[in-house]
């Protein structure tokens, strides 16, 4: 198997404020180790002010104070070529983006300049990585939007002129434009009504087989997640809880947390009351104890509340961060 | 044709009706004032020499009739504007019977001259250096420069004229103190280079504040647009900054900035009465500074129409240069 496109190990970034001589600390990304293969749509999950984005920033290589890396690592595997991530210099960064890694915003997002053209964003966006004329951008640019079934007269239209849903097309046909091999992508589906959601859905899913590029795709909305990825890591608190492939997480989450987060989906069948979290999730600034989910564990041991769970790995790529789990296993016998 | 009628239209009648309402309160309000200029001529005139009651009476006929202060107050109103049509703005008290709209004229060129100029530069230099510095805000040329205009910008107007004045006309006499050119206007280097050799002073007084204020405006403009999705993204994409500056920053704060521009020169007519009394510059403002003292009504009231025909008008112009600039002003 050839190398993962981006492998992180112990992951920390942290926001550091200093308010009145006050150090505050928000560890929104904590001892995070993934891989992610080149090819394949990687999916984080989890609630609000877990560190989703944060992560996402931190990978993209675009943060700056209060945002900091405090340890770990992050390598890009980029045309064969070993990148160290967490300490490349701003205009390499600079460089890579787009050519090889671009990001989707969200939805809600205005990110397109109000007074220009869709044309004329297009051909800032690509001239600022090519050498090209006007025309020439314009004729990459109308040939692309074709390709991804986006009518020709967007081009000539204004932002306002275009509806959300048309908008955010525009703006995964601005990201993706030169073609780069790692796509992440915040949230791009939020802010959408659920019609529109499945054709940018689809067109995401067009744009990764395309040239078979990585994507990493941010969302709380499982149904998303379950729709496109092909695995998928749970986030909690600023830690990892638990990666598996789309269907072990989906059909047997071994996580209390997980298992919540797929209970609360509505099914066709049942019609019964979802069962929601009790509590809320932990402040980063001073986080539980321990295991950061015992204060809404209902199966909270001790053991919980003390000592960190370490990452054990539980059946196939499927791996989680619970004492539970861990004790359920050793009992186990071996087969 | 229906940006035309929904939105050229409108406007223009707009134009008229704001005009008309502006001019008819012009007229109205030193009538409804309790100092009547007709007894207050008669007093100059009679104060030092005796004047037969008869020749007083005909005397104030006469005055009444050309301040078009005769007949009931609707009389007068028609009158008014009949006159005005004609481009008639009476004759000045003070120097009669010479007609206001000759000695605005006189001092209109120099006003439009010095402060056209000064408003143009300042708001060039202003908006340039306050995008550059809102958009480079952590360099420490951005920060130099926002403290020595933050320090510049609270310095009253006119205590910064008279510093100017003293240093470079008293201290270091390098210019002159009062007057607007040397020999008669002609179109010579001589009496060109004289006028911008008088104008420096008045004219470097103005931009220094105006600049001051416009970097301040524009450098909040930009530090706002800064922190848009739209200009991070464009960032974050690595598009070239000075493609940002300009299309992204800039591009997006101009609405209120031509709003301003086109203010201050619709203000022009009404001069700059400091400046042109402080540096002893003949232009509209010290002409209304003069007639405020005399008691000069229909110069006041000459001045009074053109600026708010000269603000109507520039707030028209705005709003029909408004749709070039932000392609969301169009649908509205």
């Amino acid at each position: 198997m050839s190398k993962p496109i981006i492998t992180t190990q112990n992951l920390k970034a942290y926001y550091i404020t200093h308010a009145y001589g006050v150090e505050r600390t928000v560890q929104a990304v904590d001892d995070i180790s993934i891989n992610i293969n080149a090819g394949e749509i990687y999916g984080i999950a989890g609630e609000s002010g877990c560190g989703k984005s944060t992560l996402l920033k931190v990978l993209l290589g675009s943060f700056a104070p209060p945002l900091t890396v405090v340890g770990g690592s992050i390598a890009y595997h980029l045309d064969d070529q070993d990148i160290d991530g967490v300490n490349l210099p701003e205009d390499e960064k600079r460089d890579l983006r787009w050519k090889q890694i671009s990001y989707i915003p969200q939805g809600s997002m205005h990110v397109l300049n109000p007074v220009r053209k869709i044309r004329d964003t297009f051909h800032d966006f690509i001239s600022a990585h090519r050498t090209v004329t006007r025309k020439e951008s314009l004729k990459m640019t109308s040939s692309y939007l074709r390709d991804l079934g986006l009518p020709d007269k967007v081009l000539g239209s204004y932002p306002h002129e275009l509806s959300g849903g048309m908008r955010q097309r525009v703006t995964i046909a601005l990201a993706t434009i030169l073609w780069p091999k790692l796509i992440f992508a915040d949230e791009p589906t939020t802010a959408l009504d659920v019609i529109v959601q499945r054709g940018v859905i689809q067109m995401l899913r067009e744009v990764q087989q395309r040239e078979g590029s990585t994507l990493v795709l941010i969302t709380h909305d499982m149904g998303v997640h379950a729709n496109l990825a092909d695995r998928i890591a749970v986030l909690y608190a600023g830690k990892l809880v638990e990666e598996a492939p789309t269907r072990t997480i989906l059909q047997e989450p071994r996580h209390p947390y997980t298992k919540f987060l797929i209970e609360s989906l509505p099914s066709l069948e049942g019609r019964e009351e979802r069962n929601s979290i009790p509590g809320r999730p932990p402040a980063l600034d001073h986080p539980p104890s321990g295991c950061r989910f015992h204060e809404r564990c209902p199966l909270a041991k001790d053991i919980c509340r003390t000592i960190d769970p370490e990452m054990i790995t539980v059946g196939p790529s499927h791996r989680t961060a619970c004492h539970v789990v861990a004790e359920e296993l050793s009992h186990e016998p071996a087969i | 044709m229906t940006l035309l009628r929904q939105y050229i239209l409108p406007r223009i009648v707009q134009w008229f009706v704001v005009i008309f309402v502006g001019i008819s309160i012009t007229f109205l309000i030193p009538r409804l004032s309790p100092v009547n200029p007709v007894d207050n001529a008669l007093g100059r005139l009679t104060s030092f020499q005796t004047m037969d009651p008869e020749a007083s009476q005909q005397m104030r006929a006469t005055l009444l009739d050309l301040y078009g202060l005769d007949g009931s107050i609707v009389d007068q109103y028609l009158n008014f504007w009949g006159r005005l049509i004609k481009g008639d703005l009476g004759p000045s008290f003070q120097s009669f019977p010479t007609p206001v709209m000759q000695i605005i004229g006189a001092g209109i060129g120099w006003t439009i001259g010095l402060l056209g100029t000064s408003i143009l530069i300042s708001w060039t230099l202003g908006l340039i250096l306050g995008s550059l510095a809102g958009y480079f805000s952590n360099t420490w040329w951005a920060k130099l420069l926002e403290r020595v205009v933050i320090t510049i910008y609270p310095v009253p107007y006119y205590i910064l004229a008279f510093i100017l004045l003293m240093l470079f006309t008293y201290y270091w006499p390098l210019f002159p103190l009062v007057g607007g050119s040397r020999g008669e206007p002609a179109f010579t280097w001589e009496f060109i280079s004289s006028v911008l050799y008088f104008g420096f002073l008045p004219a470097l007084s103005l931009v220094i504040g105006g600049t001051a204020f416009r970097f301040i405006m524009a450098k909040a403009l930009a530090s706002t647009e800064m922190t848009s999705d739209y200009v991070q993204y464009a960032d974050l994409a690595a598009v070239p900054k000075r493609k940002i500056l300009f299309f992204y920053v800039i591009r997006n704060t101009m609405l209120p900035q031509v709003t301003d521009l086109a203010l201050s020169l619709g203000a022009l007519f009404e001069g700059a009465l400091i400046t042109e009394v402080v540096f002893g510059y003949p232009g509209v403002g010290y002409t209304l500074y003069n007639a405020i003292n005399s008691g000069d009504y229909n110069i006041i009231m000459g001045i009074t129409l053109l600026s708010i025909v000269g603000i109507a008008t520039a707030s028209l112009l705005v709003d029909l240069i408004y749709p070039f600039l932000d392609p969301r002003v169009r649908l509205r």
